[in-house]
C-alpha cells in the first residue's frame, strides 16, 4: 500500500473540499490524515492518502479537471514507507511561545533562528497581522518541542536581545495539559 | 480491586446520561475502588468518571494533589463524588484538557474558576464543597461525563482550540 501527500491551493470557494475529496473516493484513495486552512483568501490543504494500488503518478491525471475548473494547484507526491510517521512521538516538553509587536520584516526569522539552533522542533506556527492598517501589529503563536538538555534561561537571554532589538514582546511557558 | 479498560470516543456509551445512584452499598465501594485504581494507573491522571470504564451511574473521583501541578494548590486531596450536583459556579478560567477516553487530542476548554458542589461520599454522607482552580476543572469535566458531555462538545474552534497531541507516554 502506499501512501502519498496531496497539497491543494487556490483561492477559496465552498466546494473544494468536496470536490478533490470525490476525485480520492472515486479513485479508490483512503485519507488518513488531513488539513486545511485559509490564508488571505487562499485556501490550503494537505492531505496524507494512501492506495492499495495505484500510484501517486497514475492518479495525477484525474486532478486535471479540477485545476482547469476550478483553478487549483494540486501537487501529489509519494511518500517512502520509512517517512510515514503513525505517532507523534515528540520526546520533549512542549511550551508555547507568542511574540508581538509592530509589524516588521524579520520577526519569524529571529525567533526560529534560535530555536533551530538549539533543535527545538516547531511543532505549530500561526502568524497574523492584527490591529488597524496604520497601527499593524504582529503576532505570531508557536507551539514547540523542546528536546531534554536546552537550557531555558539561556534562550530567554537570548529572546531578550531579540525583544530589544526589534522591540517586541516574547512570552514563552510550557503546555501543561490536565490528564482527566 | 482492579484496574478496568477506559472507554474510548466514539464508545455511544460515553455520550449517554448516568443515572444517579440510589445507595452506597457494598458493590457499589467496589466500583468505586475500581476506579480509583484506574485513574491512579494512567499517568498524571487527576480525575475520572464511571461511564468512562462503562458503568452508568453518577459517580465521579478527582485527585489533584497526585499530579505535579496540582500537588501545590489549593485541594481536597482524594474526593470520590457520588451524584454530585454543581449548585453553583463563577469565574472562568482556560485550561488544556487531555482525557483518557479521547486520547488523541487535547484542548483549551473554558471552565468556571469556582464551584460549588453538592455530592455524597464514598460512605454515601452528605457533603457540600467548595472548589477553585485546577480542582474546580477536574470536577466540572469529570461532571460532564456524567451528562455524556465529553470536552471535545465544548471547544469553541478547532482552529485556535484543538490541539493533536504531540506527545505520546
Amino acid at each position: 500500500m502506499g501512501h502519498f501527500s496531496v497539497s491543494v491551493v487556490g483561492k477559496d470557494r465552498p466546494g473544494i473540499v468536496a470536490e478533490v475529496s470525490r476525485i480520492l473516493f472515486e479513485q479508490g484513495c483512503n485519507i488518513e490524515d488531513s488539513t486545511c486552512t485559509i490564508l488571505s483568501g487562499q485556501f490550503a490543504m494537505i492531505l496524507v492518502v494512501t492506495h492499495p494500488k495505484m500510484a501517486a503518478g497514475e492518479i495525477n491525471p484525474a486532478f486535471e479537471e479540477v485545476r482547469s475548473k476550478m483553478g487549483l494547484m494540486v501537487t501529489l507526491h509519494a511518500l517512502k514507507e520509512e517517512e510515514v510517521v503513525h505517532e507523534k512521538a515528540f520526546s520533549g516538553q512542549p511550551y508555547i511561545i507568542s511574540v508581538y509587536g509592530a509589524d516588521r520584516p524579520g520577526i519569524v526569522y529571529m525567533v526560529t533562528k534560535e530555536l533551530a539552533r538549539r533543535k527545538v522542533n516547531i511543532t505549530d506556527l500561526n502568524t497574523q497581522v492584527v490591529g488597524s492598517k496604520d497601527r499593524p501589529v504582529y503576532v505570531m503563536v508557536l507551539e514547540v518541542d523542546v528536546p531534554e538538555g536546552v537550557d531555558m534561561k539561556e534562550l530567554e537571554k537570548e529572546f531578550d536581545r531579540i525583544r530589544k532589538e526589534l522591540s517586541v514582546s516574547i512570552t514563552v511557558r510550557p503546555i501543561e495539559t490536565m490528564e482527566l | 480491586m482492579a484496574i478496568l479498560p477506559i472507554l474510548k470516543f466514539p464508545d455511544p456509551l460515553l455520550q449517554q446520561k448516568s443515572a444517579p445512584v440510589a445507595r452506597v452499598t457494598p458493590e457499589l465501594s467496589a466500583v468505586i475502588g475500581d476506579l480509583l485504581d484506574t485513574m491512579r494507573a494512567s499517568p498524571g491522571g487527576v480525575g475520572i468518571s464511571a461511564p468512562q470504564v462503562g458503568v452508568l451511574k453518577r459517580i465521579v473521583a478527582v485527585d489533584v494533589s497526585a499530579s505535579k501541578r496540582g500537588a501545590h494548590v489549593e485541594n481536597h486531596g482524594l474526593l470520590v463524588l457520588v451524584n454530585p450536583e454543581i449548585l453553583a459556579k463563577g469565574g472562568r478560567q482556560i485550561v488544556r484538557e487531555g482525557c483518557m477516553s479521547i486520547p488523541d487530542y487535547t484542548a483549551n476548554i473554558e471552565r468556571a474558576q469556582w464551584v460549588l458542589v453538592d455530592a455524597l461520599d464514598r460512605e454515601g454522607k452528605q457533603v457540600i464543597l467548595e472548589s477553585v482552580g485546577f480542582e474546580a476543572v477536574a470536577i466540572q469535566h469529570e461532571v460532564d461525563h456524567l451528562d455524556g458531555i465529553l470536552f471535545l462538545d465544548r471547544v469553541a474552534s478547532i482552529k485556535t482550540d484543538l490541539f493533536r497531541r504531540k506527545k505520546y507516554r
